[in-house]
């Protein structure tokens, strides 16, 4: 599955970009993100993804490997993780850039996901569903964050 | 594999309720569990107790009451295809149920299980939110009736409340010159999606005086369509007939229609429309 967004914020592109690297603050806007740790600055990172359909609950143990980046205007990373109760696994590769435009910034992101296991029993369409809703709660709270403290 | 798990075997409503308030998200209601014992089976969902409530009484009978078919939340599929009720009163019920899954499902399936799972493409749902019906819900301490339209919050998700319980469903019984239809289209026995079309003619048989359209398994939960009725409310036949078009469009877009492995987005809008088309037709011929 292949999503893209774009949000414009009321704020200079460092403050974004040093935003993307605050990772308490930055995972604060990631919906069902929990126990974000820091495990080599810059590179390696680890969290929790918990999501949920209606009965359906699945968490994932996600390990997030920064795999390029080009200061003040690109970001390239992988995310993967394994729910073993449920036997399914996720892989995110994401692309996250920047662009200043009349002193705003615009944000994007566009991300391939990939779900394994059980868990597509549930259905192409309600995973994707539920990806546009968690980017969009996403997008939404990093711009109420950065606009909100300017 | 099916993990372990306590089977609870209350004997009246109340019961059950203050076992899901008690035990939360850890119990289950278990009726047919056509749907429920296959995601646990799965391992998708896991639940340390099942409230098995086919042993309560009054819950799996038909009765016609004041123009209004009351349906026990635990009567299944095979009993509404059968009822002489829905074959004299709601043909179009009858016929719909007769056409839920395959027997082995409609022997042990409730209707009530299948409305609180909401699995998007179950389709009862559409055609009673189109009936007007009214679900049932509850608690140890209440009853409150809830229309199909708030009943369905998304892909799998009711506005019951953790300690309620389905257990009924009120369907009006259609007025004459009423017309009921639903038509879906899909692949083997998962429809991808379905159309509603309940309507009453005008006293001289030539205007649409009511019409309440529903669509659904196209998107996350059935959708009623109140755009698309006004476009045809109030309308001549003829005039109706012209403007299906335009309100087969309305009605696609309100689908909520999610692209998948079973057609994309505009595909199932477009099979909306072409569905409210034939069932609004159907459903005149009937008046």
């Amino acid at each position: 599955m292949r999503f893209e967004k774009e949000v414009e914020i009321l704020a200079p592109r460092e403050k974004v970009w040093n935003f993307i690297w605050d990772v308490d603050r930055f995972i604060a806007c990631v919906p069902g993100c929990k126990e974000a740790k820091t495990v080599e600055a810059g590179k390696r990172y680890s969290a929790t993804m918990v999501e949920k359909v209606g009965p359906f609950r699945v968490e994932f143990p996600t390990t997030i490997e920064v795999l390029e980046t080009e200061e003040l205007s690109r970001i390239k990373a992988q995310a993967s993780g394994a729910d073993n109760k449920i036997g399914s696994r996720m892989k995110i590769e994401l692309n996250v850039h920047l662009r200043e435009q009349d002193g705003k910034t615009m944000l994007g992101f566009v991300a391939g996901v990939d779900i394994l296991g059980k868990l597509a029993a549930l259905g192409h369409g309600i995973i994707k569903r539920k990806a546009d809703q968690v980017l969009d709660e996403f997008a939404q709270a990093v711009k109420k964050q950065l606009e909100g403290d300017s | 594999m099916l993990r372990r798990f306590r089977l609870e075997e209350p004997e009246t409503v109340r019961e059950v309720s203050e076992l899901l308030a008690r035990f939360g998200e850890s119990a289950k209601v278990y009726a047919g569990g056509t749907e429920l014992l296959l995601a646990m089976k799965e391992g998708l969902v896991q639940y340390e107790r099942l409230i098995n409530v086919k042993k309560l009484t009054g819950l799996n009978e038909v009765k016609l009451d004041n123009g209004t078919a009351h349906i026990g939340a635990l009567c299944t599929h095979r009993q509404l295809e059968t009822a002489p009720v829905l074959q004299q009163r709601l043909p179009a019920l009858m016929k719909l149920e007769k056409n839920v899954a395959n027997v082995r499902v409609r022997q042990v399936g409730t209707l009530g299980g299948n409305l609180c799972f909401a699995e998007p493409h179950a389709d009862p749902g559409i055609l009673l939110m189109a009936l007007g019906a009214k679900m049932v819900a509850e608690k140890s301490s209440s009853k409150r009736e809830i229309t199909a339209e708030a009943f369905f919050v998304d892909a799998y998700e009711t506005c019951l409340e953790a300690d309620e319980m389905l257990t009924e469903i009120q369907v009006p019984v259609p007025k004459a010159k009423s017309g009921v239809a639903y038509l879906k289209f899909g692949y083997l026995e998962r429809p991808s999606v379905g159309v509603a079309v309940a309507l009453t003619l005008s006293d001289d048989g030539k205007s649409v005086g009511d019409i309440k359209i529903a669509v659904g398994c196209a998107g996350p939960a059935p959708k009623s369509v109140p755009e698309s009725e006004a476009i045809l409310k109030g309308k001549s036949t003829d005039e109706a007939v012209h403007r299906l078009a335009e309100a087969g469009e309305v009605a696609g877009r309100a689908a909520r229609a999610i692209s998948d492995l079973h057609g994309s987005q505009e595909y199932k809008e477009h099979i909306v429309g072409v569905l409210l088309k034939r069932a609004f037709q159907n459903a005149v011929s009937q008046c």
